[in-house]
Formats: structure tokens, C-alpha cells, sequence
């Protein structure tokens, strides 16, 4: 009995050393993965990967990001009062701060991949793909130069060995003039291998790299100039930080060299319509994807849609009781804009002897401005929606010599005369969801009310790159190289088709009136604050004082007359206020032209040289 | 029902209890001192500079921020043990990378921390005369390649004052003046402070090599 028991045991056992023999059974194509076989020699999935990475192109005030805007751009939070801290910011040493390795990791793993699995698409494809791929490393670089000054560069896999010794792993950083010339060098190298996207609005092509060209260039050469005309110059020994003001004519030119290339290509347009008020062309800029004035965008449809339109809307136009109102702007950005007759921008809101100048309508204070000014901001008197907005701070009544201002809940009526004493649109001191600085932003912010109605949202698309940024590039480098005709002629132009000036309206070009250009045209596009940094003026502008109006950002609040038998009842003043909600004056400290690098990224790599002040 | 009260009762009480093991100590040293040149303190802006204290030896290596409060002096709850003092670039001092100051923390401890300021304000006073604080002091040059960015007379509502928080401020006129002489700043009482019993003032000085002043220390001066 035993012996049998033993016998069909040992044939058991046997059985399972035997194993299976079809290769075919066990090796088989996995359902729930894909390959790296499969994945670069199929076009379509490496398009997919693709889209990934567009996907995750770096920002920082971009990609209607309302929150961030309202912390440096020309605008308050008005938001929910538990995120009232933009209003009340310190700029810590970490602030900006982006070091995304794991990205630039990824490309340089696809790229690496491509090369070394692709052999059923063609070499044409692969052509493209690798430029595409290299497009978006060169991005990310310059996220990283703009933020954290020169980094490490690093190109391709960094692979461990094992050995436990990580000392190959720890790249030291570049200089920064070395970040900017790889960006320089690789859209060169590039530039003419996209063969697949020409025209396309979504994926780079030549245009898009020469975008990037145009604006690293500028930044590069400005970093040069400015920096090195402060009384303390911001560098470090190595030059991690800090560009020899001897670099940038060199810079200037390549900025200006890749400004010509796209000017000239008949794809690249300024948005003019023709038909149409200048303000509402500029305001459909941004909302018509058939524009040919956008360069590189970043595109929302159905089923991938953002916020932008719900965060922001006009008050009284909002679909339900959390979203509208969030990002308003500074009476100062609304000043920065010129009166189409050539005098400067500020609101003639009191006479020479400081009593206030009555207004027949609301809106007349703003007539005759920048056509730009429409198309960014709603202002009191104006329409969205082609509905006015109903935006009415109170009403001034006479009293013993002196206007008294009197407000109300939105949307009431003055006991004296029955009529409106606050609008349904605000503004309103101290309060959430509605204005307080009396202006709404326009740009950006769908027309149709679907927009802001949730879960649909809105799908305009956000313009990473467009002509009217490259005219300025174009204007600011080729001042700067000392041909002010040329220069001039960008800016004018510019002026002329999106702010509705006469031709030539700029006498006498300065790089004052290029940075005011720069701030009104590109205002909300993520542009402000790396523009007052490369000009290396940003703690000039930010300065921390309660007096400043940059620093500080102030409403313009319109109230009604109400005095019986005199004849500006009924008219309308305006009156500068501070509005309560603003509590800290910006303060811009040179700590904060590079962002500090994160203690345990120092502590895993002890060749990383700190940035000044940190 | 009283059985429910007692079961309820018994758990809020065990929400008290917590676990001894789980706890570490709390920091017992407190390490404190001043900011000086020359054994006197040296005046900041209030929540501006820092310094920052180091130590080695565990898992967790990252700095510990010491802030400097107006009137130069700082404190910090420590542990026992040795630190490294760093004095951080961006102040209205030299800075001195790299130079650290090592430091033993047991229990308590007072350490004054030198700097080499740019410059510094000698012999101030302020008196009050007709609606208006005027200020006599002498700017004194302490590290040669700097050059006076601004000097500033401030007043204030508050012990506060400085540079962003001011209610009043005024400047010298840099073009007739040099380092080293005495000089005179006049600021009107603002309006708002008429009626005051007193106001704070405070001077500052800028050189060209930092964004940050030099303060005197405050001095409440008396209106009435």
C-alpha cells in the first residue's frame, strides 16, 4: 500500500518539474501594457504620448490659472475670502520655484526610446517627433532658466549602476548663458525638420520654435543688460546666475532675427477683422480659433474644458453662487492705458483744483481710450453679453458742502429718490464674489453663458505664443540694438491694428513705452512678472510701499449724484479707493529674482551651487 | 440611559488621554541673542532679514529660520546641541557665505551675532518743533565699496516702523551730502496723526549693495 502511495506521489512531483514546452503559451503579447516595440513604431500612440507632454508644458500664471494671476498680475483676488492670502502676500524665497526633473527625464527617455525601437515609422516621422519632443524639452529649460537660473543640463538618461555610488548622478548646474544657448542650439538644430505640422496652431513647428527663439533671446539679452546696470548686481561665482552684459547685443539679435522670420510669413497675421469695434476684435483674438494671430495654443474642447469663464464672470451674469468675480483688475493697469489722442492714460477723474468731474454716463470717463482696454477689462458703462453691466458703487449726496458716499447691498435702491443706489454688479468693499476694485476682466472670458455654467465649462483655447507678443519682441530687441525706425514701426503698427491708434502714434520710442506695451497688450498672459524680472525691475515695481499704486492695487468706484436741483444730479464721479481686501503693498525682494532650490534636492546633490540670497 | 453617559463620558476622557510613546519632547534651550556692530544691535525691518541655523548629524538635514525682529535681537526654541549660524545674503549687512558661526546650545543660551553693516547712523536724535519731527544724525561708512542709496526718516503708529510700514516718510537730499557728516531730515506730521500723544521714528539707510536698510532703533517722540 505505502509503495503505491509513494510511487504516485513521485509521479506527481515529477509532473510538475516537467513544465510546458510551447514557448508560444507563456511568452504571450501582454493585453494590459504597452511595449516599448509597440508604442515607437506606431505613429498614433507616439502622437498619444505626444499630447502628454504638450499636456504638461510648464506655467505659472498661465493656462487660465485665476489664482496665480491674482497674486503679481494687475488684478486682486475678489474671490472666496478663505483665499484672501493672495491679497496679503509675501513672496517667500520659494516662491516660483519649478524644478521638474521627472519631465525633462521623460523626454529624454523618448527620445532615447525613439531612437532605439523605431524602425517601422518613417524616418521622416521620426524626424518630426524628435523635433517635437526636442521643442518641449527646450520649453522646459527655459521654464527652468526663467525661475531658478542656470540648471543642470542634463540630455539624456541618467542611469544608476548600482554600485552604490551616486556620484554620477549629481550633475552640477550650468551657467545661465549656457541654458539660454541650448535652447538657442536646439532650435536651430530643429527648426527645419518639422515636416508634418506646418500651420498647425497645437503642435510645434517652425514658427513655434522661432516663437521661442524670439522670446528666450529677449529674455537672455535683457537679463544681460539689466543685470549688470543694477547697483548689485544679482550672480553667482560660477555664473549659475547672472549673464556678462557683453552677451547681449548677441542676444538681441537672435530675438530680432527669429521676430523677422514669423513677421514675414503670411500664416502669422494681427487679428483684424476688418468689420467690427476695435475692443471687440481684441477681445475675439482670444476666443476665435480661426485667428491667425496665434501662434502655439493650447487647446480645450468638450470633454477637456477649464474654468477660466465660471471663476471670472461679470457678477450678475454668474450660473450659480460660487463662481464669478474672482480676478479683477488694478485701476492702474486700466490707467496704463493711453487715450487714443496721444495723452497719457490716467482717468481724468478730478479737476486741478481737486473737486470731482461729473460724468453724463459712466462709461464717458473711459472714451476714447485704447481699444485694448475694452477688450481686456468690463469696466462701469460698458457691455458683456451685449447686456450693459450694471456695475454702481453708491450714491454721492450732497450734504453740508460735501459729497457723502452711501452704499447699499447689491442690486438696492436709495430711500430719497427711489432709483438705483448699488448695482447688482457691485462694486463692493470688503465683500466676495463681486469686484472690489470696480472693474471685471473681459479677456479670456466666454461670451456664451454655457461657459460658465458647470460641469461643461468653456474651451477657449490659451495662447501660449501670438503675433502681437512677437512685434513687441521684435520692437523691444531692435530698440535695444539701437535701429529705433525699425523698432518703432513694430510697436506702431501693433498699436494701430489692436488699439485703434492713428498710424504712427508713437513719436519717440522708448523702452518705458515698450514696457507699458508690454503690460497692457499681454496683460493676464502670464508674461508681467517674468517681465519685470528680466528687466531686473520688479523690486522697483513691487517695492512694498502702501503709497504706491503698483504695489497697492486700487479701485475706481463710480457713484451717482443724488443733489435735488443742481445740475450734476443724476451724473456720475468716480472715486480712487484702496479697497480693504488688498492687505499687504507687493514687496519684491532681490531673493526673489531666482527661486531658492529645495533643501533635500541640495542635500541629494552637494554640487549645486545655492542662488544668491538664499 | 445613565450607562450611556458613562460609556460616553469614558470615551471623551480617553480622547484626553494620548499615548506616551508617540510624543517626543519639546524643544527645552532656548537660544537667543542680538544682531551687533560693535556691541550695539543692529536695527531691521520687521519680518525682512534672517538668519539661519543649521545642524548636523540627523536624517533630516534642512535649515531652521531664526527671524531677526526690529530692534536686532532673535530667539528660537532648540534642542541641546551643536548649531551652525549662518549669516544670509540680502540684509543690510555684509554677507558672509560660508563663514559660519558654530555655536554649543545648552539649555539656555544668549549669543550676539556680529555683522558688518554698510553703513551706520551715529549720534540721532529727533525733536519735535511745529508740526514737524526733525531728525539730526550722522551717517558713518563701514564697508568702503558701498555708496548711500537712500537715507530715510520714518514715522510710524507703531514700535513697527520701517521702510513698508511707515505712515510717514522722508528723505535726505544724497546730492549735498557725504558720508560722515551731520545731516538734518525734516517729515510733517501726517494728518492722521495730529492728534497723537506720540509717533515712533526711525531711521534708515539703504546703500547700494542690498535692498535692505539699516534702522536705528525705534524712539517714541512725544507730540505733546
Amino acid at each position: 500500500m505505502n509503495k503505491y502511495i509513494c510511487i504516485s506521489l513521485f509521479a506527481v512531483a515529477a509532473g510538475l518539474f516537467a513544465g510546458c514546452n510551447e514557448d508560444g503559451w507563456l511568452e504571450r503579447t501582454p493585453k494590459d501594457r504597452i511595449t516599448d516595440e509597440q508604442l515607437w513604431n506606431d505613429a498614433s500612440m507616439i502622437m498619444g504620448l505626444l499630447a502628454n507632454y504638450y499636456d504638461r508644458l510648464p506655467q505659472l500664471a498661465g493656462v487660465f490659472n485665476t489664482g496665480t494671476s491674482a497674486e503679481f498680475d494687475d488684478a486682486m483676488w475678489s474671490g472666496h475670502v478663505d483665499q484672501n492670502g493672495r491679497n496679503d502676500l509675501t513672496y517667500g524665497d520659494s516662491y516660483g520655484r519649478y524644478w521638474d526633473y521627472t519631465f525633462i527625464r521623460d523626454i529624454n527617455l523618448a527620445l532615447e526610446n525613439m531612437e532605439a525601437y523605431s524602425v517601422k515609422i518613417t524616418d521622416a516621422q521620426k524626424k518630426q517627433f524628435g523635433a517635437e519632443l526636442r521643442f518641449i524639452r527646450a520649453y522646459v529649460y527655459f521654464e527652468l532658466v526663467k525661475r531658478m537660473g542656470g540648471v543642470p543640463l542634463i540630455t539624456t538618461q541618467l542611469i544608476y549602476s548600482g554600485g552604490g555610488d551616486p556620484v554620477p548622478l549629481q550633475v552640477a548646474r550650468a551657467r545661465e548663458t549656457e541654458i539660454y544657448d541650448f535652447i538657442y542650439n536646439e532650435i536651430q538644430g530643429i527648426k527645419e525638420n518639422f515636416n508634418a505640422t506646418e500651420g498647425s496652431r497645437t503642435r510645434a513647428n517652425k514658427y513655434t520654435a522661432l516663437a521661442l527663439q524670439s522670446r528666450a533671446m529677449l529674455y537672455a539679452a535683457s537679463i544681460a543688460k539689466y543685470n549688470s546696470l543694477m547697483s548689485a548686481p544679482i550672480s553667482t561665482p560660477g555664473g549659475e546666475v547672472g549673464i556678462p552684459s557683453g552677451k547681449a547685443p548677441d542676444y538681441y539679435k537672435k530675438s530680432l532675427e527669429a521676430s523677422k522670420a514669423i513677421i514675414a510669413n503670411s500664416e502669422y497675421e494681427l487679428y483684424n477683422p476688418g468689420a467690427g469695434a476695435k475692443g471687440e476684435n481684441f477681445y475675439k483674438l482670444f476666443m476665435d480659433k480661426g485667428a491667425k494671430e496665434i501662434i502655439f495654443a493650447k487647446d480645450f474642447a468638450t470633454g477637456k474644458v477649464h474654468g477660466f469663464t465660471y471663476d471670472n464672470v461679470v457678477r450678475s451674469f454668474r450660473s450659480d453662487i460660487e463662481g464669478s468675480s474672482m480676478l479683477t483688475p488694478s485701476l492702474s493697469l486700466v490707467e496704463s492705458f493711453d487715450y487714443l489722442d496721444g495723452s497719457g492714460g490716467a482717468l481724468r477723474d478730478k479737476d486741478s483744483d481737486g473737486n470731482y468731474i461729473p460724468y453724463e454716463n459712466m462709461e464717458d470717463i473711459f472714451a476714447g481710450k485704447d481699444a485694448r482696454l475694452y477688450g481686456t477689462v468690463v469696466y462701469a458703462g460698458s457691455k458683456f453679453r451685449s447686456q450693459s453691466v450694471d456695475i454702481q458703487a453708491g450714491v454721492a449726496a450732497w450734504e453740508n458742502g460735501e459729497y457723502k458716499f452711501k452704499v447699499g447691498n447689491l442690486g438696492t435702491t436709495y430711500e430719497e429718490d427711489g432709483k438705483k443706489l448699488t448695482g447688482f454688479d457691485g462694486p463692493r468693499d470688503n465683500d466676495q464674489y463681486v469686484s472690489n476694485t470696480g472693474f471685471y476682466i473681459r479677456k479670456f472670458v466666454g461670451e456664451d453663458p454655457q461657459n460658465g455654467v458647470r460641469p461643461t465649462l468653456a474651451s477657449n483655447w490659451w495662447p501660449w505664443f501670438r503675433l502681437g507678443e512677437i512685434y513687441l519682441n521684435a520692437a523691444e530687441a531692435a530698440l535695444e540694438l539701437g535701429e529705433e525706425p525699425e523698432a518703432k514701426n513694430y510697436a506702431n503698427t501693433l498699436r494701430e491694428i489692436h488699439g485703434g491708434f492713428p498710424a504712427n502714434s508713437i513719436a519717440n520710442l522708448s523702452i518705458d513705452i515698450i514696457r507699458n506695451e508690454r503690460r497692457i497688450e499681454l496683460a493676464f498672459e502670464d508674461h508681467r512678472y517674468f517681465d519685470l524680472k528680466r528687466w531686473r525691475i520688479a523690486d522697483r515695481v513691487w517695492n512694498g510701499q502702501e503709497s504706491d499704486p503698483n504695489a497697492v492695487v486700487h479701485g475706481l468706484y463710480p457713484y451717482r449724484i443724488y443733489r435735488p436741483g443742481h445740475p450734476d444730479n443724476g451724473k456720475y464721479i468716480f472715486e480712487r479707493v484702496r479697497p480693504t481686501r488688498f492687505k499687504r503693498a507687493r514687496f519684491f525682494r532681490s531673493a526673489n529674482y531666482y527661486s531658492s532650490i529645495e533643501q533635500a534636492v541640495l542635500n541629494n546633490n552637494p554640487k549645486l551651487v545655492k542662488n544668491p540670497f538664499h | 440611559m445613565k450607562a450611556r453617559i458613562l460609556f460616553v463620558s469614558t470615551f471623551v476622557c480617553l480622547l484626553f488621554a494620548g499615548c506616551e510613546y508617540d510624543n517626543f519632547d519639546e524643544p527645552g534651550a532656548v537660544l537667543s541673542g542680538r544682531v551687533v556692530y560693535n556691541g550695539n544691535p543692529v536695527g531691521v525691518r520687521t519680518n525682512g532679514t534672517q538668519l539661519e541655523l543649521w545642524q548636523t548629524g540627523y536624517q533630516l538635514y534642512t535649515k531652521i529660520s531664526v527671524h531677526i525682529a526690529h530692534d536686532g535681537t532673535f530667539s528660537a526654541s532648540v534642542f541641546d546641541g551643536q548649531y551652525k549660524i549662518v549669516r544670509l545674503a540680502g540684509a543690510p549687512w555684509e554677507d558672509q557665505w560660508g563663514d559660519t558661526i558654530m555655536i554649543n546650545v545648552n539649555g539656555n543660551t544668549v549669543v550676539d551675532v556680529p555683522v558688518k553693516p554698510y553703513f551706520i547712523v551715529r549720534n540721532e536724535s529727533f525733536r519735535m518743533e511745529s508740526g514737524a519731527v526733525t531728525a539730526r544724525l550722522t551717517i558713518e561708512k563701514i564697508v568702503e565699496a558701498a555708496e548711500i542709496q537712500s537715507v530715510n526718516l520714518y514715522l510710524g503708529k507703531s514700535v513697527l516702523t520701517d521702510q513698508n510700514r511707515h505712515e510717514k516718510v522722508a528723505g535726505l537730499n544724497l546730492s549735498d551730502y557725504t558720508a560722515g557728516s551731520e545731516a538734518t531730515i525734516t517729515a510733517e506730521i501726517p494728518e492722521n496723526m495730529k492728534n497723537d500723544a506720540y509717533v515712533f521714528a526711525r531711521i534708515g539707510v539703504r546703500s547700494t549693495l542690498s535692498n535692505e536698510f539699516y534702522y536705528t532703533q525705534v524712539l517714541k517722540v512725544n507730540l505733546k
